[in-house]
């Protein structure tokens, strides 16, 4: 493991470089712990370019585990409703954190993103989760929907 | 322009943007029961849910049991109950619904709810009729037993019945579900049939038989843990091996020893319970007037056996609560005398098919099973006399254990 206060760089999808706090990545992204410890990531050189993340994502993604890192000691009520405040994000910019994490392997993130879409669509009606999900093209043929909906009205 | 491609961005759908398998791992965290109204949202959720494979994942990944309870009342009608639910306050998702099991329920003295196994309940409907169904699904398989009945010594279907034990289970090694049962023929001869449902024929495992196998009373239902199926004895002979075992891979019988204090001091057990995922024996206790619950807190390790009291002469626990909380069903007020009805069974419910449902999805696509849900009112809490607060069913914290 490398001291604390080492950095190593990532570099957006905008080529735009980030640098972090080696600790920080290696504790959260299984992906860059792998690289750090097998030792293909010169700290000279290397930058890691994380081609299908954006600059925007990629900040939040390093807040995230900037924040985790450093207050993992916290009671889980405040880690909570920091996670629920650092979650306050459009649809759009929930998916690209899902796969900014799913890519860099961050599972915490993941299971935190994961229940929070689940409980976006908890308890509600099939139209209502269109909306929230942004379906427009649910794919059934009219005649197939319509036969949903007559057979299962109280879903709609 | 800029303005109107940023538009564009924002109503990018889920499916636009996310890959097949993190939708699948967003659906996989979704309770099953809320999952067929998910299929509804659009063709691709709906054939992500109907996959076998996925259910298979989901009901590994699902937490250890739903504690759904299908329970057949007098009325004739079948429903579903989620016991949990049912004692947790403040939650309004649907606690009870009415199913219809794939066959005539007109007089309900004629059906059984013998068991359960991976989200499918097994039943008995006379006159010789073993049916396999998925509540949630509606996947069934009906098995006929005619040729046994034929042949059996007890041909009634009143209690005690005409097999001695019950029992259904999964074997993984084969991807099978086999339905077991050990009855005697008119020269008093044992014999132990099996049915298997991936190969759709009768196996005869006479040979695997334990000698003497008859500690049990009739009707026995066995319950389904760990590749295997669990009965309880009843017979002073065998007491000490209180819990025969058949294992549905090996195809062999074993069994397991009772704790000591209750070799030594109790008359009978009155059965076998799955207590959050640990067998269970119970009896009462004529002396304290309590229903005394060992739970065998690590699978066949004898020292793990731990008593709990519960204040009922004559209850039946039925499952753990979420928190901890027994919960079971008190039969004192009427003398016991129901007890040994087999009118509902525990299960956890998943969307798994049965082998046959694999094998007519590739012949026809368009056979898809619909699963009926029917919002019923606060009578039918009557019908399972399982009521909030009831004086029937009793919710009892678990007393404190003596070892």
């Amino acid at each position: 493991m490398g001291s604390p206060l080492k950095k190593i760089m990532l570099c957006s999808s905008e080529k735009e470089i980030f640098s972090v706090e080696e600790q920080v990545m290696v504790q959260h992204s299984v992906i860059i712990n792998n690289m750090i410890e097998d030792g293909s990531y010169n700290y000279e050189e290397s930058k890691i370019p994380l081609d299908c993340v954006d600059s925007k994502t990629l900040k939040k993604v390093i807040d995230y585990c900037t924040y985790h890192t450093h207050h993992h000691n916290d009671n889980q009520e405040d880690l909570e409703a920091w996670d629920a405040q650092f979650l306050n994000v459009d649809s759009n910019g929930l998916y690209d954190l899902l796969m900014a994490a799913n890519y860099l392997e961050i599972r915490n993130l993941l299971d935190l993103i994961y229940r929070t879409i689940k409980n976006m669509i908890k308890g509600k009606k099939i139209d209502e989760i269109r909306r929230i999900l942004n379906i427009k093209d649910h794919g059934f043929t009219p005649e197939e929907e319509e036969q949903n909906r007559k057979e299962y009205p109280h879903f709609y | 322009m800029e303005e109107k491609k940023n538009q564009n961005d924002k109503s990018k759908s889920i499916h636009d943007i996310l890959p097949l398998d993190l939708i699948q791992r967003i659906l996989l965290r979704v309770r099953v029961k809320h999952l067929g109204r998910l299929k509804c949202v659009s063709k691709l959720w709906h054939s992500l849910i109907s996959d076998p494979d996925f259910a298979e994942l989901h009901f590994h990944r699902s937490p250890a049991s739903t504690n759904a309870c299908i329970s057949i009342g007098k009325r004739p009608k079948a429903y579903s109950v989620y016991l949990d639910a049912l004692f947790s306050d403040g939650n309004d998702t649907l606690q009870v619904r009415e199913v219809s099991p794939p066959f005539d329920m007109t007089r309900s003295a004629d059906v059984k709810v013998l068991g359960s196994c991976r989200g499918f309940v097994l039943f008995d409907r006379h006159p010789c009729l073993l049916v396999v169904w998925n509540p949630l699904t509606g996947s069934k398989k009906l098995i006929s037993y005619s040729h046994i009945l034929s042949r059996c010594k007890h041909q009634d279907f009143s209690r005690p019945s005409k097999f001695h034990l019950y029992g259904f289970g999964y074997d993984a090694s084969q991807d099978d579900y086999l339905v077991v049962v050990a009855w005697q023929d008119m020269d008093d001869h044992d014999h132990f049939d099996g049915f298997s449902l991936r190969t759709n024929s009768w196996i005869d495992f006479d040979a695997a038989l334990p000698n003497p196998l008859f500690g049990f009373d009739r009707n026995s239902f066995g319950l389904f843990l760990n590749d295997a199926i669990h009965w309880a004895q009843f017979s002073p002979k065998v007491y000490k091996d209180a819990i025969l075992i058949f294992d549905l891979k090996e195809r062999t019988f074993s069994r397991i020893s009772a704790p000591e204090q209750l070799v030594m001091f109790s008359r009978g057990y009155s059965g076998l319970a799955l207590l959050g995922g640990c067998l269970a024996l119970y009896y009462r206790d004529f002396n304290s007037c309590s229903t005394h619950i060992w739970v065998m807190k690590e699978y066949k390790v004898h020292s793990s056996w731990t008593l709990y009291q519960v204040p009922c002469k004559v209850f039946q626990p039925l499952c753990f609560s979420s928190n901890g909380d027994i919960i079971g069903r008190d039969y004192t007020k009427r003398g016991g005398l129901a007890f040994y009805y087999h009118n509902h069974a525990l299960y956890t419910e998943s969307l798994l098919p049965l082998p046959s449902d694999i094998k007519d999805e590739d012949n026809n696509n368009n056979n898809k099973k619909k699963e009926k849900v029917h919002q019923v009112h606060h009578e039918c809490f009557e019908q399972l006399d399982v009521a909030k607060g009831s004086k029937q069913r009793k919710r009892i914290r678990s007393q404190t254990q003596i070892t």
